[in-house]
């Protein structure tokens, strides 16, 4: 099963989206826990969209969602400048300065966190999760 | 986003209401600002009726301690939800924070 949404390059897209992840989430089976996790996930990556690839300049984001009964598998892509998220160093912990730890969220809460280095004009990367047993038939 | 400022036993309590995200959290970091701009001694940030929180939320809270600290303020974050929680724990900055998880304890940490 497969999903698209367009964003806007805006932050005020993200409380609306995440509440329409939330919804879609639950009923895809993912406890709410969990459904959480993947919020904040989600959160970090746009966000690194909006400040990053675009840095205030318009555009687009794309979010593909491909749900399975095993999996929950998300692309987001936009055409901002290049930015590969999975380069950015891990922090070393607890960082007591500002900054930094939105992509170490990323790496804790998913089990695929990948940039698509062939991807032209803009950034693509792609985050998924297995579904914990007691999620999996959903679907 | 809501953020209600109000003074209980000369201590600074901001109540913090809604999502704290990359698009609301500016508005609470400026919240701070002011307080550690005039060096309040005790604050503390009430955040039950927060249900999600992200980095930039994080963030915020980080510079406040920073700031606090800087005078030799208190600043005591208040009755986290359990998913806010998670996202400090996380972090690993459940340790570096003062923690509380009623307003009586808060209070009592933070010196009233």
């Amino acid at each position: 099963m497969q999903q698209r949404f367009v964003l806007k390059n805006e932050s005020s897209e993200l409380p609306v989206f995440r509440a329409k992840m939330r919804t879609f989430l639950s009923e895809k089976g993912w406890p709410e826990k969990n459904t959480g996790e993947w919020l904040l996930v989600l959160d970090e990556a746009l966000t690194n969209v909006i400040r990053h690839a675009y840095s205030g300049t318009p555009g687009e984001i794309i979010v593909e969602i491909s749900d399975e009964p095993s999996k929950t598998e998300f692309m987001i892509e936009d055409h901002g400048k290049r930015f590969d998220p999975t380069q950015a160093p891990t922090p070393k912990l607890p960082k007591e300065t500002p900054g930094g730890l939105g992509v170490h969220f990323i790496r804790q809460l998913t089990d695929r966190f990948e940039y698509d280095n062939s991807f032209q004009g803009g950034n693509r990367i792609y985050l998924m999760r297995y579904k914990p047993s007691s999620a999996r038939s959903g679907s | 986003m809501k953020i209600l400022n109000s003074v209980q036993n000369q201590v600074q309590v901001v109540e913090v209401e809604g999502d704290l995200d990359f698009h609301s959290s500016p508005n609470l970091r400026q919240a701070l600002n002011q307080l550690a701009d005039k060096k309040a001694p005790k604050i503390i940030i009430q955040l039950k009726k927060v249900g999600y929180m992200d980095s930039s939320g994080i963030a915020t809270f980080v510079e406040a301690l920073q700031k606090t600290k800087k005078y030799q303020g208190k600043l005591v974050l208040a009755e986290m939800a359990p998913a806010v929680r998670s996202v400090f724990e996380i972090a690993k900055l459940d340790g570096i924070f003062v923690l509380s998880d009623s307003m009586s304890d808060a209070l009592q940490k933070v010196g009233a």
